[in-house]
């Protein structure tokens, strides 16, 4: 085709100025700046950054977003606009993530917001609590008119050799005077055992609070059931203020946690059942942190209670000294959770 | 959904299809500029989530070789009490490896974990807000109740007397575990109590404005009357790949449809239709965007103007 042929629309190379162009051109280089910054933030993490960079990030930022704003009512760039709106929502969760530094994050949360939440759970602490102490009653009551109860209400592998068989004496020297078995063996098997099959149940009662909070109570329930079992098992042998020491050392703290997992799982079952003005999900993401506050607290408690059933229980033959560190852990976590972490 | 947001999904829809579309959620940043994040789906949170299992799995067998050397060669305990020594300290080590993994990572790496990055997707505050520590605590604890103790239940199907009771256990907890595939915005429990949504990080090359310097075709008012923003755009798409297979017939089909539509007055060669269909582009677009300042938008050719109020 020659250019005599064409019309004159064909006639050409005239210059064309687009405002999305101009737009484009007076702004890329910003755009390309900032993709660098927070590709390498996404790679190697924000500390990766010098300091004139963490300076410009924000501001590169704001811009990137102002563009956007710009592009979408004026540009019809179908691959400015996904470029664009792309780039703005990483930058976003580069520059508004989390930046804890974690020890710090730690020490609040154990000198002022786990006793805090634990305060303002302390309704649902009660009812968990006296769930608690239903099932000790109820299962002391059962086991005590009738020991074939025991083996339906403690679980096998935690029973260990304690049955209807035992005889006093057999209690009394496999189980509560039983001798220290020594330093490794003691903690390893002992703690750790009892520490992750607790954390499972207990983890088990916070997590059923979605579940509008019954199976979690049934779960808390039957815990209590197996105490109450144990503790008929000993009476019927007159052990029960040996057993009481015995189980003080670290029942008194292990008791207490499961009781906060409870509370932490109401604290749930609670904005599932009454949203008040929001939506369900919206109301179980309002307080779901408060009790995943209380349910850490409650695991690190468990595992003060795996060290000291593992380690101090049989080092520990007195049961009036059993009876002293119990009540003396007791006035510990009551203290902690009532005063610490109040304004002055 | 905002007009700003209608405008480019036209397009997005036809190529990308709306079935294969992403759910995304609306999230406004404190600059007061609504954002989309597209959510991850399923399937990617499944395989990130494998990614995380090898990983704890391997750290968790590797703390196990070791305590077993450490209990044999340094205390010397024998035989069955060895075992059992260094079989407790491996649970209890792989229940704190776990849980410490994905929270020490989602804190550390701004709501990623190395799955999750390989993956491309990451957590955010469903309002909005910043990440909290809490959130990310929150979210993981209840990994244990939704994945590890139903994976514990289902191994101990085959071995354990009382199956019935096992597997209805199994399925009440499976109910739980399978909880993203029920909502829209496929959140798992953790992620309802911590108020967060794990999104998929986009990723898009800026690449050359098609719009070029200067223009060989001109195009008068009376030419550009027949397309709207929709149709700009997948022109845009067609010519943003000029290395596909198909694309030169595809050019030479496009351009006599535009030819005949917008009543062309020359013939166009095939060696010039990419030429051609670049500045129909460019005065297409410069059209419709010089009417859109003037509150015209257009969606489509079949739709009217509308003016904005």
């Amino acid at each position: 085709m020659t250019a005599l042929e064409k019309t004159d629309l064909t006639a050409g190379a005239r210059p064309l100025a687009l405002k999305s162009n101009q737009f484009r051109k007076a702004r890329e280089e910003t755009w390309r700046e900032l993709e660098a910054l927070v590709a390498r933030a996404e790679k190697r993490g924000v500390l990766s950054l010098g300091p004139e960079e963490l300076e410009r990030l924000p501001m590169l930022y704001r811009a990137t977003l102002s563009s956007l704003s710009v592009a979408r009512g004026i540009a019809l760039d179908r691959n400015l606009l996904n470029y664009l709106e792309a780039l703005s929502v990483r930058a976003y969760l580069v520059v508004y993530g989390p930046r804890v530094r974690q020890l710090n994050g730690v020490w609040r949360f154990l000198t002022t917001d786990l006793p805090r939440a634990v305060r303002q759970a302390r309704w649902h602490l009660l009812i968990a609590a006296l769930t608690l102490l239903g099932g000790v009653i109820g299962g002391f009551l059962l086991a005590q008119s009738n020991e074939d109860w025991i083996g339906a209400l403690i679980p096998g592998d935690l029973a260990g050799d304690r049955g209807p068989d035992s005889t006093a004496d057999e209690l009394r020297r496999e189980e509560i005077y039983a001798p220290w078995p020594g330093l490794v063996a003691s903690f390893a098997l002992m703690a750790n055992f009892l520490f992750s099959h607790n954390t499972l149940v207990g983890l088990l009662i916070f997590g059923l609070g979605v579940a509008a909070g019954i199976p979690g109570l049934l779960l808390l329930f039957y815990q209590g059931l197996g105490v109450g079992a144990f503790i008929a098992l000993h009476y019927n042998r007159c052990l029960l203020v040996d057993f009481l020491g015995w189980l003080a050392v670290h029942g008194v703290t292990e008791l207490t946690a499961i009781t906060l997992f409870g509370a932490a799982g109401l604290v749930l079952a609670e904005k599932v059942l009454f949203p008040s003005r929001m939506t369900r999900i919206e109301s179980l993401a309002s307080q779901g942190k408060l009790a995943a506050q209380i349910a850490i607290g409650a695991m690190i408690m468990l595992f003060v209670a795996g060290i000291l059933e593992g380690g101090f229980r049989q080092l520990i033959q007195a049961t009036e000294w059993r009876f002293a560190i119990g009540g003396f852990t007791g006035l510990v976590w009551l203290s902690y959770y009532t005063l610490a972490g109040r304004r002055r | 959904m905002t007009l700003e947001a209608t405008r480019n999904s036209l397009a997005s829809d036809f190529l990308e299809g709306r079935a294969k579309k992403r759910n995304s959620i609306a999230i406004t940043a404190p600059e007061g500029v609504t954002l989309f994040f597209n959510l991850a789906d399923v399937g990617e949170r499944a395989t990130a989530f494998a990614i995380d299992f090898f990983i704890w799995t391997v750290a968790t067998f590797v703390f196990y070789l070791i305590m077993v050397f450490v209990v044999f060669g340094a205390f010397k305990l024998s035989g069955q009490i060895g075992l059992t020594v260094a079989l407790s300290v491996m649970l209890f080590l792989g229940f704190a490896i776990r849980n410490f993994y994905f929270i020490h990572f989602e804190l550390a790496w701004q709501g990623s974990t190395p799955g999750k990055r390989a993956v491309g997707i990451r957590v955010v505050d469903r309002k909005g807000g910043p990440l909290t520590p809490m959130a990310i605590v929150a979210r993981n604890l209840t990994r244990e109740v939704e994945i590890f103790i139903p994976l514990g239940v289902l191994s101990s199907l085959g071995r354990s007397n009382s199956t019935a009771e096992n597997l209805a256990l199994a399925a009440w907890m499976l109910l739980f575990s399978a909880l993203p595939l029920f909502n829209r915005l496929h959140m798992r429990g953790g992620d309802l109590i911590a108020g967060t949504v794990v999104v998929a990080l986009p990723r898009k090359l800026l690449l050359a404005d098609l719009v070029g310097a200067e223009t060989q075709n001109i195009f008068l008012e009376k030419h550009l009357r027949a397309y709207g923003t929709f149709e700009l755009q997948i022109l845009e798409e067609l010519l943003r790949r000029p290395g596909a297979p198909d694309a030169v017939q595809l050019r030479r089909e496009v351009t006599d449809k535009i030819v005949k539509k917008i009543d062309w007055p020359s013939k166009v060669a095939d060696a010039d239709t990419l030429r051609f269909l670049t500045d129909f582009y460019a005065a297409q677009r410069a059209h419709l965007e010089r009417e859109q300042l003037y509150g015209k938008f257009r969606a489509d050719k079949n739709a009217a103007v509308t003016t904005a109020r």
